[in-house]
């Protein structure tokens, strides 16, 4: 069930409309936020470092009457006295771990229960045990209990979980290094003409319309369009496309990009939170804050959890009371219970491994939307790949042009008139044979066309200079009764290589043919092989023709191919899959005319432009529009998974082996009893192991292409 | 045996039975059971009804929540269909609580320490949305209901 019944985008920040609220994610408040964790570390270190050495000596004054049973004292005789020990371990109580009795307090009051209530109130009830031992002993030598004192399990637990405090907060600052290290990215100040004259400004005070100038080895600050001069720009560190593109003017440039070789001046079309790295770092941080559906049912069980371990701590010192009618080793059970149950590590065990992920996805040029994309792209069987503008560059392009036998017009001509009339009109692949008849002509200048008409799925008619001209397909000459028998073995070969075959006809004779193909990407065999070695079964959707489809399949290798299917049913065709039980089926298309399809799959993947992340349909976003990304994604999200899985485990394993040890269910088979401060160690550690392990996503890079498989 | 160093060994005079008097037994029943039942009643059981959201001058609702420990108060309840301000005042030094999660809204908000901080939601339909610390061990309930 779909439980975000809230639709996110309606739901912007608008930094104008609250000037007095620091809502933004900006580098300012992630430096506040540093400085702060940094505060915290150092003193938890305080109180750690404390609780550490006052600890130590309470076990060294605890040792001695518990060797071999005889009180042989270590040290002088008060050393080992309760009077010490109890001087010894009340600052490590309520100075050191402070914070767990004030937190409990503070929750406790408000009805919840955490971390805190368990740790306050196990090391609470055994310093309490013992302080009644030390004050009045009395009573425990009437009932025939050993006068033996527990401070050492009370400091022992409490300096153990700030260890694992410390260590955590040591970890938790890495796994928001990757939205650092983006925010980093920016570059402080720019040089913007004023009156022609460069001037440095910070960042924030670049407006849109601005004329920014960028020299070699620069970053480029902003969003914005080159306006003047060329270069080589690194993108990198965006899209996770190593090789530097060619900017010339009128392109489009991205902030954060590097300035590799020439000078350019650019027009700032985009700042602040509109730019495409703020949208990255948005967008990250937005699947950072979503939850994975294993997640919502984690979260859930965690506010039942604290109050039924109390219940059942409560419970184990009932039983051990009635069975044995010892109050104190009742206690004991009580009390490693309450501290072993502390479920800090399962709160922990997803969002740091979701954290680190998508981090590393924004990286590699991978964007995740959600944790729930990021969950689901593990477990695809099949993915539909578009073919126009996925597989494919998305602009076709004449590749071959020839005058047919019988024709009289010279080829310029020849290429003037077809250019001129498709010049009028508004099919792709008119734009391509335009292009192409400009870049062979000298002259611009191309001749007026009258009575211009387009037949739908034909061609194109008009008249020239009083000569009447047509371009179309092999099929509506035939129905014209124009003998086209000498053309079959051209249109073979032509179409043999996924080319759409556009004739020119003059005056009824037939003059010259074009073919048009569009180019397939250089990386698109490579990523298909990637995927397939990943188990997938690859689909590819497209609306050519069958056969033209079929030669581009099996130029990149795919077996099963879905042709003539109009952009309004790629969304059914997905269906369909999804219906006869191949999914979880995702979608890989450019975002604009795929967003029906991309919505319908389990997981929408969208071929970025470099300019547009945020594309709304899909959940994932591939910055770089190389379909190499889908394999990475995919194998990022196993690798993820798995790393979550295990954190479970361990979250999970401490838990529920450790509570019915802690409750004693052992005791009576092998005679042992969990040490409260063994239970206390555990706890600390599960945590540690939980982040530590999340950590280890961050090797995560992506696999290198496999050799495309033909 | 290793095992025995970490676990406490079982040895008199810890580990010995002592007859208690039946009535005794009963009293620790008795008030182990209440306990139990009473520790459940308070964390569990709903306590009362979200604090209703005031309403801005332009029709905005706005809550202001005081972070300490806690979220103050937890519940909140607002209308759904109409913008809504929350602002978080943190004063808890903790690091657990710098961040606040509203996971239905795929929303993070960093809370510094003793400043306020807001974020702006749209709660379109009535429901229950949970909203909590980094770590999920303290929680606020947004309550939405019904213009």
């Amino acid at each position: 069930m779909a439980s975000i019944v809230v639709d996110p985008s309606r739901m912007t920040i608008d930094p104008k409309a609250s000037p007095c609220c620091h809502q933004d994610s900006g580098p300012e408040t992630v430096a506040a936020m540093e400085r702060e964790l940094a505060q915290e570390r150092t003193l938890l270190r305080r109180q750690f470092t404390v609780a550490a050495v006052l600890t130590s000596l309470v076990l060294l004054s605890s040792l001695g009457p518990m060797v071999g049973g005889h009180h042989r004292a270590f040290g002088p005789p008060w050393f080992s006295s309760p009077w010490t020990q109890l001087l010894l371990t009340t600052p490590v109580l309520f100075w050191c771990g402070r914070s767990f009795f004030t937190g409990a307090w503070s929750a406790l009051r408000r009805h919840s229960a955490d971390m805190n209530t368990l740790v306050a109130a196990g090391t609470g009830i055994a310093w309490l045990t013992s302080l009644m031992a030390t004050v009045l002993p009395q009573v425990l030598v009437a009932e025939g209990l050993p006068v033996d004192v527990y401070y050492e399990t009370a400091a022992v637990i409490i300096t153990l979980v700030l260890l694992g405090r410390l260590l955590e907060a040591r970890a938790r600052g890495q796994t928001s290094e990757a939205i650092r290290r983006l925010l980093q990215l920016q570059p402080p100040t720019a040089r913007v003409l004023r009156q022609g004259q460069p001037v440095q400004i910070p960042v924030a005070l670049v407006a849109v319309g601005d004329q920014i100038m960028v020299r070699p080895g620069e970053k480029v600050p902003v969003d914005g369009v080159l306006e003047e001069g060329q270069s080589w720009v690194e993108e990198a560190m965006l899209t996770g496309e190593a090789t530097p593109v060619a900017k010339a003017v009128g392109d489009p440039v991205i902030g954060a990009s590097l300035n590799r070789s020439g000078s350019f001046t650019f027009r700032v079309t985009r700042v602040g939170g509109d730019t495409v790295l703020a949208q990255i770092v948005e967008l990250v941080r937005q699947a950072q804050s979503s939850r994975t559906r294993v997640q919502r049912l984690a979260d859930r069980v965690v506010g039942w959890f604290v109050p039924v371990v109390i219940a059942l701590a409560v419970t184990a010192f009932v039983v051990w009371f009635l069975v044995s009618g010892n109050a104190v080793l009742a206690m004991l059970f009580l009390v490693s219970v309450l501290v072993i149950a502390c479920p800090c590590a399962l709160g922990l065990a997803t969002p740091t491994s979701i954290m680190v992920a998508s981090g590393k996805g924004a990286e590699n040029g991978l964007i995740f939307r959600s944790a729930e994309g990021l969950e689901t792209a593990g477990k695809l069987r099949t993915i539909v790949v578009d073919k126009t503008g996925t597989l494919t560059r998305g602009q076709p392009e004449v590749t071959h042009f020839e005058r047919l036998p019988g024709g009289v017009l010279p080829a310029p001509t020849l290429l003037a008139l077809t250019a001129a009339l498709e010049s009028r009109s508004e099919h792709p692949l008119a734009e391509a044979i335009v292009a192409y008849g400009r870049s062979q002509l000298q002259e611009s200048e191309l001749p007026s066309v009258e009575a211009f008409e387009a037949m739908a799925g034909r061609g194109v008619q008009g008249s020239i200079g009083g000569q009447q001209v047509r371009v179309g397909t092999p099929r509506w000459f035939e129905e014209l009764g124009i003998n086209t028998a000498t053309l079959k073995p051209l249109v073979e070969r032509l179409e043999g290589a996924a080319c759409s075959v556009a004739v020119v006809v003059v005056d009824g004779r037939m003059e010259g043919c074009f073919g048009v193909a569009d180019p397939l990407k250089p990386t698109s065999a490579a990523a298909i092989a990637a995927l397939r070695r990943l188990g997938l079964e690859v689909v590819m959707l497209s609306g050519d023709a069958r056969r033209t489809a079929e030669v581009v399949a099996a130029q990149v290798g795919i077996e099963r191919v879905i042709a003539e299917v109009r952009p309004a049913d790629k969304a059914a065709v997905v269906r369909q899959l999804q219906e006869k039980g191949e999914g979880p089926v995702a979608m890989v298309g450019d975002g604009i005319n795929d967003a029906p399809a991309l919505a319908q799959a389990d997981v929408g993947i969208a071929m970025g432009t470099g300019t547009d992340v945020a594309i709304a349909a899909s959940d994932i976003t591939l910055i770089s529009g190389n379909l190499a990304g889908v394999a990475a994604a995919i194998d990022l999200s196993r690798q993820t998974m798995a790393n979550i899985r295990q954190n479970l485990f361990f979250a999970f394993a401490y838990n529920v082996a450790g509570i019915p040890i802690a409750a004693g269910l052992l005791f009576p088979l092998t005679g042992w009893l969990l040490n409260p401060m063994i239970a206390g160690a555990a706890m600390a550690f599960s945590s540690v192991s939980v982040v530590t392990n999340a950590l280890r996503l961050r090797r995560f890079s992506p696999a290198p292409l496999p050799p495309a498989s033909r | 045996m290793t095992c025995c160093t970490l676990a406490l060994a079982a040895t008199a005079p810890l580990w010995r039975t002592i007859d208690q008097p039946p009535a005794l037994k009963l009293l620790v029943a008795a008030i182990g059971l209440a306990f139990i039942v009473g520790e459940l009643w308070w964390f569990l059981a709903p306590h009362g009804s979200g604090v209703a959201a005031r309403k801005g001058s332009d029709g905005r609702q706005e809550v202001t929540i005081t972070v300490d420990g806690g979220y103050d108060p937890p519940r909140i309840q607002v209308v759904a269909g109409q913008p809504l301000r929350l602002t978080f005042h943190r004063i808890d030094p903790s690091s657990c609580v710098a961040q606040v999660i509203f996971p239905d809204f795929q929303r993070s908000l960093d809370l510094p320490l003793d400043a306020s901080t807001s974020i702006d939601l749209l709660p379109k339909e009535p429901g229950l949305y949970p909203f909590h610390c980094g770590m999920n061990m303290v929680r606020g309930m947004l309550e939405v209901v019904a213009a």
